[in-house]
């Protein structure tokens, strides 16, 4: 299993998640109320949307865009693309800061924490790792090659 | 990039294709499994029962003749509203689906509408929300109040403010009332016990959740769509109906 097939496996998760919480947030799954769980007073904050939707929505296109990078990656014509890997040390270090907001906002603002949302944000970091692993790997085997002539 | 022996590749060296292949066929079955799993799961989710209607415990007594009342007396069918007048969901309801359910069923006659406060503890403004209904009521402006409370709920709520009465006291004078009475009434909190109650009275009917109906012998939860509100009606007239009148039809 390279790190490659990692990421486009946790993204997997994620998109799955992320799906999971957007269905909920438009009332397609469960109940939509004010109950004692901190998931329906994260999701059903102001801070629940963000430019018109779901939070969650966001997730999905963040989650789609990472397996959509890791799955190309896997592929022999762009598996040493430097400019595909550095997209997605970019595009997960974003969803990092994104998520790092989100968990202020949880702890700091809401007072609230779901459970969904901390399992979102270990995914975002683990993928941040794993993209930022192979970006210093490919770094290095570059050098190693332009030593090498 | 590195190959099986963890020396580098040099630039355009390929790894052969049927090995290629061969590594990456276990990836595609647990991506495939992932899928099939993912998809079966958010579907089943999707498509189950939602779980938000349950019957209502009929070795309770009837709610008692308390909180705010809209219809007439001789409406065949009761609807009983536990909300907090800071939830979301509440607001959602009280905004999209309310006026329908006045418009429709509450002026024809067919449903009398009773508020019940149920304050949860996790809004920190919903106290004061709460006691500003009960004081516009006092003047005769509970329903006033209470449409212009959900309406306004994002200016006011625990996410925007920890100190919601400049609002709210806004939003009272909006609808109409004498602004002495109400402040001497909010800062007394003479209707905190009233609250108190109506909030027992939730919690003894084991209320999980707001907003949460009383229709008929259901008890609904969740900010249910007109559709839905009408379909739990009709049955409670139904079952409301006297057992002689339904058997000369």
């Amino acid at each position: 299993m390279t790190r490659r097939m990692l990421t486009a496996l946790i993204a997997l998760v994620g998109l799955f998640l992320a799906a999971y919480l957007t269905l909920y947030k438009l009332g397609v799954i469960g109940t939509l109320a004010c109950g004692t769980g901190s998931c329906e007073t994260v999701q059903l904050s102001k801070w629940g949307t963000f430019l018109g939707l779901p939070v969650a929505a966001w997730g999905v296109g963040f989650y789609a865009l990472v397996l959509t990078l890791g799955l190309v990656g896997m592929h022999e014509r762009w598996e040493g693309s430097r400019g595909l890997l550095l997209a997605q040390v970019i595009v997960t270090g974003w969803g990092v800061l994104f998520s790092g907001w989100l968990t202020y906002l949880e702890l700091g603002v809401i007072r609230a924490i779901c459970r969904y949302c901390v399992a979102s944000a270990a995914l975002t970091i683990t993928l941040f790792v794993l993209s930022w692993l192979e970006w210093r790997s490919q770094t290095i085997d570059d050098e190693a090659i332009a030593d090498s002539r | 990039m590195k190959g099986q022996s963890g020396q580098p590749r040099k630039t355009g060296q390929k790894k052969p294709v049927a090995t290629a292949r061969k590594s990456n066929r276990p990836f595609f079955i647990i991506v495939g499994l992932l899928l099939i799993a993912g998809i079966t799961a958010l579907s089943y989710m999707a498509t189950r029962p939602k779980g938000n209607v349950s019957l209502a415990d009929t070795t309770l007594p009837p709610v008692p003749n308390t909180g705010h009342v809209i219809g007439s007396d001789s409406a065949p069918v009761e609807v009983v509203e536990f909300a907090d007048f800071e939830c979301p969901a509440c607001g959602s309801f009280a905004t999209l689906t309310e006026p329908d359910v006045r418009k429709r069923l509450v002026a024809t006659g067919v449903v009398r509408y009773r508020f019940m406060d149920y304050p949860l503890s996790m809004h920190r403004n919903t106290w004061s929300a709460h006691r500003a209904a009960w004081c516009a009521g006092e003047q005769g402006k509970f329903w006033e109040m209470h449409d212009a409370l959900f309406f306004n709920q994002d200016r006011w709520s625990g996410e925007t403010t920890s100190r919601p009465m400049g609002v709210i006291s806004d939003i009272a004078r909006g609808v109409g009332v004498n602004m002495d009475q109400f402040s001497s009434c909010v800062d007394s909190r003479k209707f905190d016990p009233q609250i108190r109650a109506n909030q027992q009275e939730a919690e003894r009917r084991q209320v999980a959740s707001t907003p949460t109906f009383l229709i008929g012998n259901k008890k609904v939860a969740s900010a249910i769509s007109y559709d839905e509100f009408k379909r739990h009606v009709d049955e409670a007239v139904a079952q409301a109906r006297p057992a002689s009148a339904t058997k000369t039809r």
